[in-house]
């Protein structure tokens, strides 16, 4: 993903470039609905989405570059999902969190597809921090420089964030069974 | 080792701002300090200094070890899980995108001179038949019905200047005259064919006719769904985490068609 094209083509947009803005739309909306689907919910994550578009368009007259647009797009996408979800006034996420005694999902399906669907069931049961520093760097690839830009908090902080999710999804998974000593849970 | 234990290790539980910080500095590391640097080598983001005590650590600890492998089997599978792709929403928000500036600023102008214009045609008729008196017409005198067309190009004039400030009323303006061009335009064309009129007289409603124009050009350039700028979509990514709710109200669901003064908004923006 070429920062500079998206922030170029942020840019031709703001002064009205309808093609530019398209462009625009184009290479950030896939990053922006994983954002979403990870912050909110899949359900919601395709509005949230026009949401942020309709928001970052709003204020595009006043986008002067200082960070990447992809950059500043995120941290709208962001504030979009905690107005959603302070909005709904509901609990984040919490999809059947990963309890003791659940035989993992990769039991009923084999192959990539269920580890997949286990890593986003544990993904989305990490506490909210966590799984905002780990969405943006592991799955959209943001540097944690980035990453703090995004979520408004120091780079130390993505560091342990990530750090500490890590270890939550070590132990939810149990990944690596070959030693059981070290991911054994308690009866 | 315990579950327990093992998360403390982790620095699952307490704080962040952790004692390993101070261990660091004399060349040791902790279990959450080292799985920090660990997890930040994954990433690309180790801090080399901090180097030779991960090895010191790892060499001592083999569940640090161990949980290094764990480590990048998770990071791994994270990379390599298959993405799902996204609905495509260019076609959803492209209406909200900003429009071209410059060729709305330069119908904006032009909309001011034509509002002129047609100041001064009312003006003009309206002094051309100062004094006259005349027949009576179905009520009223001759001067009387030519105060009112001057009233009303006058009032014309007067909405496509105000028009060209305040664009959020200009749409408003266009129904009625639209309405009022094709009457007259059908009505001109009779009274020619039928000589009771000169054309150069004609002509001027010309100027009506491009008013029409460019008020049609104003107000479909402006921002279609003017996402009202949340103040917080406004601030500067670096602004901080989410605001408490004192100081953010919901920004307003920008999908449903806003009312004229978000409209108004940008256009006023541009106009400064
Ligand atoms: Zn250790």
């Amino acid at each position: 993903m070429d920062d500079a094209v998206i922030t170029d083509a942020a840019l031709a947009a703001r002064d009205g470039d309808r093609a530019a803005a398209a462009r625009f739309v184009e290479l950030t909306q896939q990053q922006v609905w994983r954002l979403l689907v990870h912050l909110a919910d899949h359900g919601v994550a395709a509005d949230l989405a026009q949401e942020t578009y309709e928001r970052a368009f709003g204020s595009l007259r006043r986008f002067r570059a200082e960070a990447p647009a992809r950059t500043w797009l995120l941290a709208i996408a962001r504030r979009v999902a905690a107005d959603h979800l302070r909005r709904r006034a509901r609990r984040p996420v919490d999809p059947a969190p990963i309890q003791d005694g659940d035989e993992p999902l990769t039991g009923t399906r084999p192959g990539d597809v269920a580890e997949g669907i286990a890593l986003r069931l544990a993904v989305d049961a990490l506490p909210p921090d966590r799984r905002e520093a780990f969405v943006l760097t592991q799955m959209l690839g943001l540097g944690y420089a980035e990453a703090a830009v995004v979520a408004g908090c120091p780079i130390g902080t993505v560091r342990s964030r990530v750090a500490r999710a890590r270890a939550d999804l070590v132990e939810a998974l149990g990944a690596g069974a070959e030693n059981p000593e070290a991911v054994s849970r308690e009866p | 080792m315990s579950r327990d234990a093992d998360r403390r290790r982790l620095g699952v539980v307490g704080n962040s701002d952790d004692p390993a910080r101070d261990l660091t500095s004399m060349g040791t590391l902790d279990c959450a300090a080292c799985r920090e640097e660990l997890s930040a080598e994954l990433d690309g983001e180790a801090d080399p200094a901090r180097r030779p005590a991960v090895l010191t650590h790892l060499g001592a600890c083999p569940a640090c070890t161990h949980w290094r492998e764990q480590a990048a089997v998770v990071t791994r599978l994270t990379r390599t899980a298959p993405a799902e792709a996204g609905p495509d929403l260019v076609a959803r928000v492209l209406p909200a995108a900003p429009r071209p500036r410059r060729r709305r600023l330069a119908a904006r102008v032009a909309l001011v001179a034509v509002g002129v214009a047609q100041i001064v045609l009312g003006a003009l008729s309206l002094i051309g038949v100062a004094g006259h008196g005349g027949t009576m017409l179905g009520g009223a005198d001759m001067a009387h019905m030519s105060h009112e067309t001057a009233a009303w190009n006058l009032a014309l004039g007067a909405a496509f200047v105000a028009g060209a400030y305040w664009t959020r009323h200009l749409a408003g303006l266009l129904p009625a005259l639209g309405a009022f061009i094709v009457v007259l335009g059908v009505l001109s064309g009779l009274d020619l064919a039928a000589g009771r009129v000169e054309p150069d007289r004609v002509a001027t409603h010309a100027v009506l006719l491009l008013g029409f124009a460019l008020a049609l050009v104003v107000s479909r350039t402006g921002p279609a769904r003017g996402p009202s700028p949340a103040p917080r979509a406004l601030a500067e990514p670096e602004a901080g985490p989410e605001p408490g709710p004192a100081t953010a109200p919901p920004a307003p669901a920008s999908r449903d068609h806003l009312g004229p003064v978000a409209r108004d908004r940008p256009a006023r923006r541009e106009a400064a």
